[in-house]
């Protein structure tokens, strides 16, 4: 069925067109039926009209149409999140970054680029290559992903165990709010006096304002980089070489795992060469000095042979590394060789709870007749169970549901949290009181009501509340009898 | 647009969750159908599939604009695409018709300069508008089949053209008949091999295409000329060490993503020259068989891009050459003033130099 728009939706397109040209504002059912979802498995989203800004002022004159039509405006990246941050509720106005995807400056002196929110992460690392930085936070979506998002949801990859999350990587911002007003948050170089609302900003998942101009700090090019690839016969075999490597002193660039049906379904697709029969891989990239990085191998394979390690592989050469990476960075989506269908997790962990939530989290998956694979960022605890199933089976959400809810409860009471890196947005915004007080949820009620006093900034997203948009609410409700 | 966004359309269509206004259309008909996406999906989603049938279904309700109609048309007419093409280049040369966006600077006035048999060891697709467009290019291709010790037949006028475009335009029933002529005139046993990345996805295809054993059959001996050179590097002759030449390899997406064959192309160029990479994944040109006709603004956009690639690649490298495995790649390229070979020919020049240095400088 096609979905009407509210009243007074053509007198908003009207203005919208009037403030930024009508080349960059579309309603027709197509762009409302795309802009309605993001990656996450939400449905049921509904956009209202959707613009393409050009610019600062152009989005500021969005916000301003929006908020005058007494409508919610809810910014968007590429569309990759994976809990629902960009997903429409309520016909809001949609502004959509993919035209804003110029890098204005890179200075290699002082390590800084300012970039436009709509440039696609790989596309700056690509722009960067030859001048011997680049921009650190890598995640597995960067082929599409564009810094806004990355930037909104505070997003990780591999490298951001030892490099740092996105937050680290951002200097300054230059914020729309919602009244129409432009604002500069933090500063290029140093920190910004006063409170630092540029750290405030940023993971703020387009509640707080749309970030229009984004500094970023790049990061020199390490001299060498080596990546190993370690299989085991068991999980937690896997689990206490990761402890274990941490616990020699190092940290590695990046340090991944995959389990048995994760490295099954990447390995049709890439050949890269994992070990099907293994029940676990790691992925372990160490970088600096060519004497540090032979001395760190030592011991990696040490661990690893100490825990029962089969092969150790040193890729051979760039090609073989970056095959290596491609199977790592294209699990979720080569899930599809078992099942059509994922729902995917993101908890964090204590790194040392690794092996045991993960027996745990496949006991209870399997129990409820799913398959799941494991993906994680092994070094910093932060765990990827994946569910694969067929939705076109009858009943299966409901199993997919109940699975969810125990896998969450299983990391909390292991001393976890709720995301590691894909956010809150719809998805978990039930979940919040799990973790938050009350009192610790009005202080960020403010946080957000200062910087967005009108409300009509991403609304419904983050923080527990009764109105409903799309199919997701059985979601978020708090599951019962969770232990906080 | 991703294609992500263009199936959820797809699927919105087949549904009823939305109409298929103008906006529905522009979404399907803006894709450059490069395959890209197949390539990096690691879900393997068959999207050529999914787009190539909305296009067929497409094109039964709203037909193609009159002058790709008309175009497409000659493609099929062989003589009349020579007549035609010859009489355009004496007028080119007469300097009385103004540039025109896609034809080649200077059509050319002769065919190919090589003699070629009735049948030989393997059979050289020549296909429609580049045999007539790009003699030079089948030249340098048999030239190099030949300089490892086979035979070459072509393909010729009877097989005619492979229906590529006419499939990317959505016009299934015309590109169905075009693949059974070519099957019906290529009958035998010896590889096909192709020197247009277009038209050997296209024939790869038939078996699809048509269902039939016969076509399965002929697909199964179509190699991209590079896959078969590659299979061959023993016959070609290895040459005293010189000055490498730096070539920048621009890959057409019917080669990288569909047939997957842009590696061969590498093993057997950086035999003899240093293959400088654009490392961009293989995106598309814009070039995308009519594509650049019908959506020109994106296709500029493609364009601009590759080009601002090429022109960085060059200046890191100082390699001047670039080099493209498909016709309406080179020609896209060339459209701005670019100098773009197919491999073959350069292959056949550094072989030719090699072989027969007096020969070359003679003929210079
Ligand atoms: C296959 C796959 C792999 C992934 N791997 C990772 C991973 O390794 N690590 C990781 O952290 N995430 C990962 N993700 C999740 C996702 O890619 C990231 O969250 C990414 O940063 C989102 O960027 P986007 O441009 O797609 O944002 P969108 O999905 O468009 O938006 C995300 C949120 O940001 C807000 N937003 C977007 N632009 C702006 C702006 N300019 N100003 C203010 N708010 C804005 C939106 O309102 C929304 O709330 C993965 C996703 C997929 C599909």
């Amino acid at each position: 069925m096609v979905h009407k728009m509210p009243s007074g939706t053509d007198e908003l397109i009207a203005d919208l067109a009037d403030a930024i040209g009508a080349g960059r504002v579309t309603a027709g059912g197509a762009a409302r039926e795309i802009y309605g979802r993001d990656s996450s498995i939400i449905e049921g989203g509904h956009s209202g009209p959707v613009c393409f800004p050009e610019s600062t002022r152009q989005i500021a004159e969005c916000v301003r149409v929006a908020v005058a039509h007494g409508r919610d405006f809810v910014p968007r990246g590429a569309g990759t999140g994976l809990s629902g941050g960009a997903v429409p509720c309520n016909d809001p106005v949609v502004i959509s970054t993919t035209r804003m995807n110029r890098i204005l400056e890179v200075d290699v002196e002082r390590r800084i680029a300012w970039v436009e929110p709509g440039v696609i992460n790989l596309d700056l690392s690509r722009h960067l290559a030859g001048t011997g930085l680049h921009f650190a936070p890598d995640p597995s979506s960067q082929q599409a992903c564009t810094i806004g998002g990355n930037l909104a949801n505070n997003s990780g990859g591999p490298h951001c165990l030892a490099y740092g999350v996105t937050s680290e990587h951002v200097a300054a911002i230059e914020v729309v709010l919602s009244d129409a007003s432009t604002v500069l948050l933090g500063a290029e170089v140093g920190d910004a006096v006063g409170y630092d609302l540029r750290g405030a900003f940023v993971g703020g998942e387009g509640t707080l304002g749309i970030a229009a101009r984004i500094a970023v700090r790049l990061t020199p090019d390490p001299p060498v980089v080596r990546t190993l690839l370690l299989d085991f016969q068991s999980l937690v075999d896997a689990a206490e070489t990761v402890t274990g490597i941490i616990a020699a002193g190092i940290v590695p660039a990046a340090l991944e795992m995959m389990d048995r049906n994760t490295v099954e379904a990447v390995e049709n697709f890439v050949e890269a060469g994992y070990p099907r029969d293994a029940e676990a891989v790691l992925i372990v990239e160490l970088d600096g000095l060519e004497e540090g990085v032979t001395h760190e191998i030592k011991i990696v394979k040490r661990v690893g042979n100490e825990n029962g390690v089969g092969t150790v592989r040193v890729a051979a050469d760039d090609v073989e590394r970056e095959l290596i990476w491609k199977g790592r960075r294209n699990a979720f989506g080569a899930i599809a060789h078992i099942k059509p269908g994922y729902y995917l997790h993101d908890t964090v962990v204590p790194r040392t709870r690794l092996a045991e939530v993960v027996a745990k989290v496949n006991e209870a998956v399997e129990r409820h007749d799913l398959i799941v694979a494991n993906v994680f960022h092994a070094g910093d605890g932060n765990l990827h169970p994946l569910m694969a199933f067929d939705p076109r089976e009858p009943g299966v959400m409901e199993r997919v549901y109940a699975a969810s809810e125990e896998i969450v409860r299983i990391a909390i009471e292991a001393g976890g949290v709720l995301s590691g890196e894909h956010g809150i947005g719809l998805e978990k915004r039930g979940f919040m009181p799990l973790l938050y007080s009350p009192d610790d949820l009005s202080a960020q009620r403010a946080l957000r009501d200062a910087f967005d006093p009108v409300g009509h900034a991403n609304p419904l997203k983050m923080f527990p509340t009764g109105s409903s948009c799309g199919d997701v609410m059985h979601l978020a409700e708090v599951p019962e009898g969770v232990w906080v | 647009m991703s294609p992500r966004g263009r199936i959820v359309l797809m699927r919105a269509a087949q549904t009823g969750g939305v109409d298929c206004d103008d906006e529905w259309y522009d979404a399907m008909e803006t894709c450059m159908q490069c395959r890209g996406c197949e390539a990096a999906c690691p879900a393997g989603v068959p999207f050529g599939e999914l787009i190539s049938g909305t296009r067929s279904a497409m094109s039964a309700v709203r037909r193609a604009p009159v002058h790709l109609r008309v175009g497409l048309w000659a493609l099929t007419q062989h003589r009349l695409l020579l007549f035609g093409s010859r009489i355009l280049a004496v007028l080119q040369r007469l300097r009385v018709i103004p540039r025109v966006g896609f034809l080649p600077r200077r059509l050319p006035l002769v065919g190919s300069r090589l003699s070629y048999r009735a049948d030989g060891d393997v059979i050289l697709f020549t296909g429609c508008v580049m045999d007539v467009w790009q003699p030079e290019v089948h030249d340098a291709c048999q030239y190099v089949i030949e300089v490892t010790g086979s035979t070459v037949a072509r393909s010729g006028p009877t097989a005619g053209c492979c229906g590529a475009l006419h499939e990317h335009a959505g016009l299934h029933g015309t590109a169905r008949r075009l693949a059974k002529q070519v099957v019906q005139a290529l009958k035998g046993n010896e590889p096909v091999l192709v020197d247009s990345a277009g038209c050997g996805a296209a024939l790869k295809a038939y078996g699809d295409l048509l269902g039939t054993p016969e076509a399965r059959t002929f697909s199964d001996r179509v190699r991209d000329v590079h896959e078969w050179l590659e299979e061959r590097m023993e016959s070609l002759p290895s040459l005293p060490d010189g000055d490498r030449p730096g070539v920048i390899v621009q890959d057409p997406c019917h080669l990288r993503h569909v047939q997957g064959a842009h590696m061969s192309l590498r093993k057997v160029l950086s035999q003899y020259v240093d293959v400088v990479e654009l490392n961009d994944d293989g995106l598309c040109c814009g070039a995308g068989g009519s594509y650049s006709l019908l959506q020109p603004e994106l296709a500029t956009a493609a364009r601009d891009r590759k080009v601002d690639l090429i022109t960085k690649a060059s200046g890191l490298s100082g390699a001047e050459l670039v080099v493209s495995a498909n016709p309406g790649c080179s020609m896209h390229l060339a459209a701005v003033g670019l100098d773009v070979l197919h491999p073959m020919q350069v292959l056949a020049e550094v072989l030719e130099a090699g072989i027969d240095p007096e020969g070359v400088r003679d003929g210079q």
